[in-house]
């Protein structure tokens, strides 16, 4: 049997490294964060619809979550007692950890002054529970929700929370207008 | 003896394993920690130790006379939830069962301070606390029944934050006597006809009350010549002050470490013994409202423990109390026995939460023919605000359905319809029945947001507000 010669070797393994390298390539721009924001569509997250069922902290291809809790201030109540930030049951409205809502301690308390209390979300730290949310829509007006933070979202053509979501919360928006904010509008 | 040499040989073995083992644990314990952690711990918001405002308030120190005459229309609404505390009205002529699509005619309207205050009425007067934010001064205004013209109004400069609105209760009349409760603990006792100031006091400073989160909803309560007010201090739990100068009659000394919450004072019969009964934050009591031992504690019980009450308590029909509560809190059901010597014993007989069963985030339940009416909390799951029709035991009979959602606003009954508000403002009228949701009209009557004041109806007027302004609905045929 006549082997294979040098010269059709070489040319067969230059073919394959050409598509190997494009297709490489491809993947790359595919799976790149911001290749959908240049298609102009990116993901997010419907307030309204949002049922807070906790998906977005365990669905996201990234760990964690890409999907945070934002907090709309001119909506905020600036309560002492804060549903978002306070076990139902919370008999003190102090900073103790047996007070608070948040399992990763994602929500700062900062007294402005009586009886005023700002809560700050640090990104860093929230995993999209959506503990929070739920406590704020149960007791308050809704100034805690979840969005998906384009900072930190790689846009994946199928967003692994979307498939998940129960009440079709999560769809593509304009990059333009990325977040869909409470009190905005 | 000799020692044995394998012996020695483990021993040392061990030993330099354990001194190793020691080092190594002593250096990981001391090295500084390469992830940051922040202890979740009290007194990280920097709220100061104290920032109680202490303000000298002259309860009753401005007054202003007005053009407004008072009505001889008929009806009364005396206080918080008529004047059996029911939430039912006695309408005095038979009411349309029909609107045009603008909804009944509208008699007049008056611009209110922001706030969910709701009125009284008496002798062709309308009282609502209200709070300027110009004067910063809660103010009873007394208006015409007729019109809505101002007769008199009287008040005391003190300093309020908004916080979801500033006013919040109902004022009380009874026997010529109008009182109100501000929203930081202040009580006035006017004279309701000329408006006249009988006396003041701050339930903060002479019971050492604290005013709840957002201020205080307690509505006052006249009984048997005295305002029954429920400090829940340190010290005093309720009080009963005399009518006419203000001077206490009876406290009852607090049965725990209890506090002010939004709810108001109950009063009823349990097996046989007419009683107060009030739900503080961390414990409920009732107290004796008979002449021999008025203010005698009868029963207490710390089941009942939700960080925030709202609804008052409601003595049932069958001599059950039923309570309820928003936040997560749901519903509870007591049961109120007198044993032979005469001693109350309280027993829970339902707990459940808010997806299980009848609760109420606001408003206090209205009970018709056996049983409870409200409007679910946000937190009821699908049936969150919806009117809901419950059985005495909380077990939600019908609800109003996704399409008839009314968020927090007030109920009232009358001449067998229910008078629905929303939110947003949109009265609807239903048929007062056990057997299911039976919508008669529904017309947008007020164009602002909050609607949260309790109403009132007085003949076939119907008072209510948003949080800015009050109107005067002719609900008559």
């Amino acid at each position: 049997m006549k082997g294979e010669s040098r010269r059709d070797f070489l040319k067969k393994a230059a073919r394959w490294s050409v598509l190997a390298l494009l297709g490489g390539v491809a993947f790359r721009m595919a799976g790149k964060p911001g290749a959908g924001r240049r298609s102009g569509m990116v993901w997010q997250i419907d307030p309204a619809k949002c049922i807070q069922c906790g998906r977005c902290e365990t669905s996201c291809v990234r760990t964690p979550s890409a999907v945070k809790c934002v907090h709309s201030y001119d909506i905020c109540g600036f309560c002492n007692l804060c549903g978002g930030y306070h076990q139902p049951g919370a008999k003190d409205t102090g900073t103790g950890a047996e007070n608070q809502l948040c399992p990763t301690d994602a929500i700062r308390r900062r007294f402005v002054e009586e009886p005023y209390f700002q809560y700050d979300i640090v990104e860093d730290l929230c995993i999209g529970c959506a503990k929070c949310v739920k406590g704020c829509a149960a007791f308050g007006n809704g100034s805690l929700f979840l969005q998906v933070r384009h900072d930190r979202c790689w846009n994946c053509n199928e967003c692994s929370i979307a498939r998940v979501c129960p009440s079709g919360a999560i769809s593509r928006v304009p990059s333009g207008r990325p977040y869909r904010l409470r009190g905005q509008g | 003896m000799k020692p044995n040499p394998d012996r020695i040989w483990i021993v040392g073995v061990a030993g330099v394993l354990a001194a190793v083992c020691s080092l190594l644990g002593g250096y990981w314990l001391t090295r500084p920690l390469d992830v940051p952690v922040n202890a979740r711990v009290p007194e990280l918001d920097g709220r100061p130790a104290s920032t109680a405002l202490v303000e000298n308030v002259r309860i009753g120190s401005l007054f202003q006379s007005g053009p407004g005459r008072a009505s001889d229309l008929p009806g009364e609404w005396p206080g918080f939830r008529g004047a059996a505390r029911d939430n039912q009205g006695v309408a005095t002529a038979p009411l349309a069962d029909t609107w045009e699509p603008t909804g009944p005619p509208i008699l007049w309207r008056v611009d209110l301070g922001e706030g969910h205050a709701g009125p009284a009425v008496w002798a062709g007067r309308v009282y609502l606390l209200d709070y300027d934010e110009t004067r910063r001064a809660d103010i009873l205004r007394c208006l015409s029944l007729d019109d809505g013209r101002l007769l008199w109004e009287r008040g005391y400069p003190v300093h309020i934050k908004r916080n979801h609105g500033f006013s919040r209760t109902v004022p009380c009349v009874g026997e010529g006597v109008v009182v109100t409760i501000g929203p930081r603990c202040h009580v006035m006792a006017l004279d309701a006809v000329s408006g006249d100031f009988l006396w003041g006091m701050d339930m903060a400073s002479e019971f050492g009350a604290r005013e709840p989160d957002w201020y205080t909803g307690q509505c006052p309560l006249i009984d048997q010549g005295h305002v029954v007010l429920a400090p829940c201090g340190p010290q005093v739990f309720l009080a009963g002050i005399n009518l006419r100068d203000g001077r206490t009659a009876w406290t009852t000394p607090s049965p725990g470490h209890w506090k002010m919450s939004h709810a108001s004072v109950a009063v009823g019969a349990i097996a046989g013994k007419r009683m107060y009964v009030y739900a503080g934050i961390n414990g409920m009591a009732g107290v004796s409202a008979e002449a021999g031992d008025c203010g005698r504690l009868l029963w207490k019980t710390e089941a009942w423990t939700p960080a925030v009450i709202v609804p008052s308590p409601m003595i049932l029909e069958d001599g059950r109390i039923f309570v309820t509560a928003g936040y997560g809190s749901g519903s509870m059901a007591l049961d109120v026995k007198r044993g032979e010597g005469g001693q109350f014993a309280v027993s829970v007989v339902k707990r459940y939460g808010p997806r299980d069963g009848f609760a109420s985030e606001q408003q206090t339940p209205v009970e018709y023919g056996g049983c409870l009416f409200g409007i679910l909390p946000k937190d009821a799951g699908p049936g969150r605000n919806q009117f809901a029709c419950a059985d005495g035991m909380g077990t939600i009979l019908w609800t109003s359905g996704p399409g008839d959602r009314f968020g927090l606003g007030p109920v009232l009954l009358a001449s067998n319809r229910f008078l629905v508000l929303s939110d947003e403002g949109e009265l609807t009228m239903a048929q007062a029945s056990t057997e299911g949701w039976k919508p008669m009209a529904k017309a947008k009557v007020l164009q602002g947001h909050d609607s949260w004041g309790p109403m009132a109806l007085a003949g076939t007027r119907l008072l209510l507000r948003d949080s800015k302004q009050m109107i005067c609905l002719e609900l008559k045929r």
